[in-house]
């Protein structure tokens, strides 16, 4: 056990050399020429992980400098947290348990911003290396004081949950963060952290707070590839780094901020979707208009049965050969399991149908003027393709349609034959976040509780925690169980607040100012380094 | 009093004559006579045949049935007279609850009793009850289509009958569970046989018994089938839990497909097949109960690292720790690799492969493994299409591999099927972003072994003929799983692999989940709960097809088969069956569109399926 501490210290005294280099180089980074070179040690263990497209290395200096603001406020709050939490233990021993959630937090938002700075020096994604993240995370729980606590069984116990929290803390670690730069509709740009369990909703309820907009339902995340000529919406559900790993490092790819009413159309005006007399203009007027009620009574029959009704769609459109700028006309259905054509001579029957596309693998994209590019007979055109093709190819398919209003029932329909139920409960969730921003008129932080902004100056407790609440919680509550455990068996509760902070001082001689722990002694550290860029900035 | 009579023996009263027969509608049964008069109420003559019978026995499930005017006489209250009965009536005594045999849409026989003097919702949800299918307002009963006199007398298999008629269902609401079975099935062995026939989806049907059934062949034979066992989409969700219900909505759904009474496509009807061969499978393994719902992926991760980490930290010191905890298996071998291309004449060629995390690189020789590969692929999110063939001893994976340029298609070709296995199952996750220590990887090698020898023993290699039922018992026998005119269009062995593909993407799912996602994709076809009615229209001459769903009426053309128009329930203001006209009914519609009338040739049933729709519609 001892030899494994001396590891333990080893390693943490490698990081805490680690860290200071890296917040040294981050207030150099600030300053216009940037370092290009990545840390070794990231190299190592960013294997397997995509590299990041050039647009979000290319951070502006005001984006930087507005995400170091974000990170020095977390890390002030943290600091004044830490200290409170210095002070407070000798006023009430008998309360540990609020006391943990500072400290943790502090020790989490330590966590964060060490992988925020490493981000942004390295300029592309990054997963903090498990191995020097482990025993800095461990730190504050080192094995049990052997003196007071003579018992195995309680020894074994916190160990367990001590391994427990190392643990998560290593998970948290590995998370994959990305820089992420989202263009505005004003042309400004805001740059975000996006960690990798982060869907879309979650993006756009942060950038909510970011921009105070209405938050209306139309809002949304919108990917364009400038070298293709499409763009699409992001789907609230999906997972945003996922998506943004498979461009390029070199892409021209951007992500947007805007309002489309299409994101959610089906839902607004379903008639349109669903009832729409195929190719009769005579009763347009009329289907336009619909009462709340049927609107309703329509979304409940398509989404809420035991399975999703994909509107029937069919009709004639324009097919891009494979390779060639030349379109070919032909008859397309719509149905649940993908796209079909009627084959030369057949009838549109089920059995004679084959088949064009299943979208299993495609996302929808809208097509941008294809009529220059391509050639398309119209500007209406939509683009199926594996979200990971990046350049042209014949993997690529482009349709045409006649008109707008007949390629958003297409794209829409794919949409729900795509993702079906998923589609609805995206959209009611959206109701639920416009609804609560029209209702409280302010939209602070604490009014939001799905989804914590990562970086907004006004940081809580969860923010400080790297947008993670749950993960915050469960290492809060992992905790407050050890807390209990030592507690009830140990008689006096002399410093229970941190176990592990009496033995942490005597075996690990390194760290100056004895706050505690080690945990503070690094804090401390990065406080005076970021103390320093603070003042080389201003 | 009836019967009062002079000296001479004349009645003095009004009273007459009525004859009851005794029994089921048989004339040739006793019968026994009474004097009554108009005022007789329906109980007195009750009373009064059962004197006269003079036989002990329980009568009370018993009443009378007029024959002509085609009537339970139930309202004992009643008076002759109210009645109308005269003396010519044809009345039978005989029991309400009779027996009769049910096909269910398993098509398996369960004979039952059924209430026979009750309306027919009613007796539905009765027998629902007894069998233990929740929501009965989704069945119906359907008259089963007279047998055609065949000119060649074809020995019918004797169909094996589940007899239910003795059993007897408590009162209450809910039947109590007794052994995972609701207690009135478990009294003997017959009746748990028979709930295991109604909640455990069946063995697929032999091949040439499908191809014997009849099934339809154009739009018009469809009419002749309307209002089938349910009308329309069962509008509440399938909650897994309801074994009987979930399984014979499935059984009919798979015949609704095999039948070809509900059309679909080449890839859907892939789709099906490997769903009824996961079920199948499922079902024979004796694995009805659902398995224990799966922990979250995350947790089982953090206990299985867990548990490693406190072994290891009983030893040695923490930085092997996290070696080993990061550490993932890989593959490597010698393995023949072909990358088809346009004109190219090369065939595969040997390479030096390593599969390593979702990343497979390969080499011109193990030698040159240090350097840079010939080509690096990451296999996440590709498409890995299994191309074997066990009796010529092919074993070969197709990948098609998304790269930002495109996709690349590579084959990679094993020797034997342990290594085929073991690299087949490592693709396989790695098209999902997992790596071989993924905890699932090792049951997915078993799963592609105990596959392949399946394909060895049953259906994979055999010709053109459908196999007999005995093959189809062991292998998978891809004709029992597909409609018949897919039969005629593939053979067995460009079949299976067709539906082993699909079968990758449904293997996960619990026995309940399969027949859930079976029955969504079914539902979510265009042409499903649609029943077909040639009806004319008023004004028009010729015959047309009207379709009624479960929401729409739809108007199509007899000749073409397109769909002329439709009008939405939830459009049409009023519309009223003129039930009177039985040859031609009338239905009129007023919709915002306008008002359409037709009368057609229209059986009752068609009438009864709209009214039940009207129903449904209000």
């Amino acid at each position: 056990m001892g030899e494994s501490n001396e590891d333990i210290d080893q390693m943490f005294s490698n990081l805490l050399g680690e860290m200071d280099l890296l917040t040294q180089s981050l207030g150099v980074d600030t300053l216009p020429p940037p370092d290009p070179k990545p840390p070794r040690a990231e190299f190592n263990y960013s294997v397997g992980f995509k590299d990041l497209n050039e647009s979000l290395n290319a951070l502006e200096d005001q984006d930087l400098d507005a995400l170091m603001a974000d990170l020095v406020a977390d890390i002030s709050e943290a600091e004044q947290r830490t200290i409170q939490a210095q002070k407070e233990p000798s006023q009430n021993q008998n309360h540990p348990a609020p006391l943990n959630i500072p400290d943790f937090s502090g020790a989490a938002a330590l966590g964060y911003g060490a992988n925020v700075a490493v981000t942004s020096v390295s300029q592309y994604e990054d997963d903090l290396p498990p191995p020097p993240a482990d025993p800095m995370l461990d730190l504050p729980l080192p094995p049990p004081p052997p003196e007071p606590l003579s018992q195995e069984e309680e020894a074994a116990l916190a160990k367990a949950d001590k391994i427990k929290l190392a643990l998560e803390k290593l998970k948290e670690a590995k998370v994959k963060k990305l820089v992420v730069k989202v263009h505005m509709n004003d042309n400004s740009t805001k740059s975000l952290m996006v960690d990798e369990r982060q869907s879309a909703r979650d993006v756009l309820d942060n950038l909510f707070d970011k921009t105070h907009c209405d938050c209306s339902v139309d809002w949304c995340l919108y990917e364009i590839y400038p070298e293709l000529q499409i763009e699409r919406i992001f789907e609230d559900h999906e997972n945003v780094v996922e998506v943004l790993s498979d461009w390029t490092r070199d892409t021209e790819n951007k992500v947007l901020f805007l309002e489309k009413e299409e994101k959610y159309a089906v839902f607004k005006n379903p008639q349109n979707f669903y009832l729409d007399n195929k190719g009769k203009k005579e009763g347009k007027e009329t289907s336009e208009k619909m009462n709340a009620k049927n609107k309703e009574s329509l979304l409940e029959e398509s989404f809420c049965g035991t399975s999703v009704i994909v509107p029937e769609l069919e009709g004639a459109l324009y097919l891009k050969e494979d390779g060639k700028k030349s379109w070919k006309r032909r008859y397309f259905l719509l149905r649940a399991s993908g796209i079909y054509y009627v084959p030369k001579g057949k009838t549109k029957t089920s059995r004679d149908l084959a088949c064009f596309i299943q979208f299993e693998n495609v996302n929808i994209y809208y097509g941008i003027q294809c009529k220059m590019k391509y050639k398309a007979p119209t500007d209406h055109c939509f683009v199926l393709k594996h979200p990971q093709i990046q350049k042209e190819s014949q993997y690529i398919k482009y349709l045409c349609c006649d008109d707008a209003r007949t390629l958003n029932q297409w794209v829409m329909g794919i949409r729900i034959a795509k993702y079906g139920k998923t589609l609805y409960d995206n959209y009611q969730r959206a109701l639920e976040r416009a609804g609560l921003a029209s209702r409280t008129n302010l939209s602070t932080v604490g009014a939001v509780p799905p989804a914590p902004p990562a970086t907004g100056p006004k940081a809580g407790t969860t923010q400080a925690n790297g947008q993670i609440p749950q993960a915050a919680h469960s290492v809060n509550a992992v905790l407050e169980e050890a807390q209990k455990q030592a507690e009830t068996t140990k008689p006096p509760p002399v410093a229970s607040k941190r176990p592990p902070a009496p033995p942490k001082r005597k075996e690990n001689p390194g760290p100056p100012g004895g706050v505690g722990s080690g945990e503070q002694d690094f804090m401390s550290d990065l406080m005076k380094a970021l103390q320093k860029k603070r003042g080389n900035m201003s | 009093m009836a019967g009062m009579k002079t000296a001479t023996g004349d009645y003095i009263d009004s009273s007459w004559e009525l004859r009851v027969f005794v029994g089921e509608e048989d004339p040739e049964a006793e019968s026994v006579t009474l004097r009554v008069t108009g005022e007789s109420h329906i109980g007195g003559v009750l009373l009064k045949i059962v004197e006269e019978i003079k036989r002990k026995q329980d009568w009370s499930d018993h009443a009378i049935w007029w024959e002509q005017k085609r009537q339970w006489l139930l309202q004992t209250h009643w008076t002759l007279d109210k009645y109308g009965i005269l003396a010519d009536a044809r009345l039978f005594f005989g029991p309400q609850h009779r027996p009769i045999i049910l096909r269910l849409p398993n098509r398996r026989a369960v004979r039952l009793r059924a209430s026979f003097s009750q309306p027919l919702f009613q007796a539905v949800a009765a027998i629902c009850r007894l069998l233990s299918i929740r929501h009965p307002e989704e069945l119906s009963l359907l008259r089963a289509p007279e047998k055609k006199e065949k000119k060649k007398k074809e020995k019918e298999p004797e169909e094996e009958l589940y007899d239910l008629t003795k059993v007897v269902l408590a009162g209450g609401v809910a039947p109590a569970l007794f052994r995972g079975m609701p207690a009135h099935f478990s009294d003997s062995a017959q009746t748990e046989a028979c709930y295991h026939m109604l909640s455990r989806p069946q063995p697929p049907p032999d091949p040439l018994v499908l191809q014997r059934l009849p099934r339809p062949s154009s739009l018009l034979d469809k009419t002749q089938l309307h209002s089938r066992c349910t009308a329309g989409r069962p509008p509440r969700p399938l909650p897994q839990t309801d074994p009987v219900r979930l399984t014979q909505l499935y059984e009919q759904a798979r015949w609704d497909l095999l039948l070809e009474e509900t059309d679909c496509t080449e890839e859907e009807m892939m789709v099906f097949a490997a769903l009824q061969y996961h079920i199948n499978k499922l079902s024979q393994s004796g694995e009805a109960g659902e398995p224990a719902a799966a922990a979250d992926p995350g947790l089982d991760d953090l206990d299985a690292a867990l548990n490693n980490l406190e072994v290891k930290l009983e030893g040695s010191a923490p930085t092997d720790v996290l070696d080993n905890l990061t550490t993932i298996p890989e593959l490597k071998d010698h393995l023949r690799i072909f990358r088809p291309r346009k004109l190219t004449l090369k065939g595969y060629r040997q390479h030096w492969v390593v599969f390593k995390e979702t990343t497979l690189s390969y080499y011109k020789s193990q030698e040159e493994a240090p350097g840079d590969p010939i080509q690096q692929l990451n296999l996440k999110g590709c498409e890995v299409v299994p191309d074997v063939n066990v009796s010529g001893q092919k074993f070969c994976i197709k990948l098609l591999v998304p790269s930002p340029e495109g996709m690349s298609e590579i084959h990679v070709r094993c020797q034997d099927e342990k290594q085929y296995a073991h690299w087949m199952a490592g693709c396989r996750l790695a098209s999902k972003g997992r790596t071989m220590a993924d905890s699932s990887y090792a049951s997915e090698v078993q799963a592609i072994l105990a596959f392949l020898s399946l394909q060895r023993t049953g259906g994979g290699g055999s010709g053109n003929h459908p196999q007999g039922p005995d093959a189809s018992a062991e292998g998978l026998n891809p004709y029992g799983l597909v409609a018949p005119r897919f039969q005629r269009k593939f053979k067995a062995k460009q079949l299976t692999p067709r539906i082993l593909e699909a079968h990758q993407n449904v293997a996960q799912l619990s026995l309940s989940e399969a027949q859930l996602r079976f029955i969504q994709a079914w539902q979510s076809l265009p042409d499903f709960g649609i029943s077909y009615v040639v009806v004319r229209f008023k004004g028009s001459r010729k015959d047309e097809i009207l379709g009624i769903a479960n929401n729409r009426l739809i108007r199509i053309d007899l000749a073409v088969g397109d769909v002329v128009k439709t009008w939405r329930f939830s459009n049409m203001r009023q519309w009223n069956v003129n039930w009177d006209i039985r040859q031609s009914l009338r239905l009129s519609l007023t919709s915002p569109h306008g008002k359409p009338q037709l009368q057609g040739p229209v059986t009752q049933s068609v009438g009864q399926s709209l009214g039940q729709l009207h129903i449904s519609v209000l």
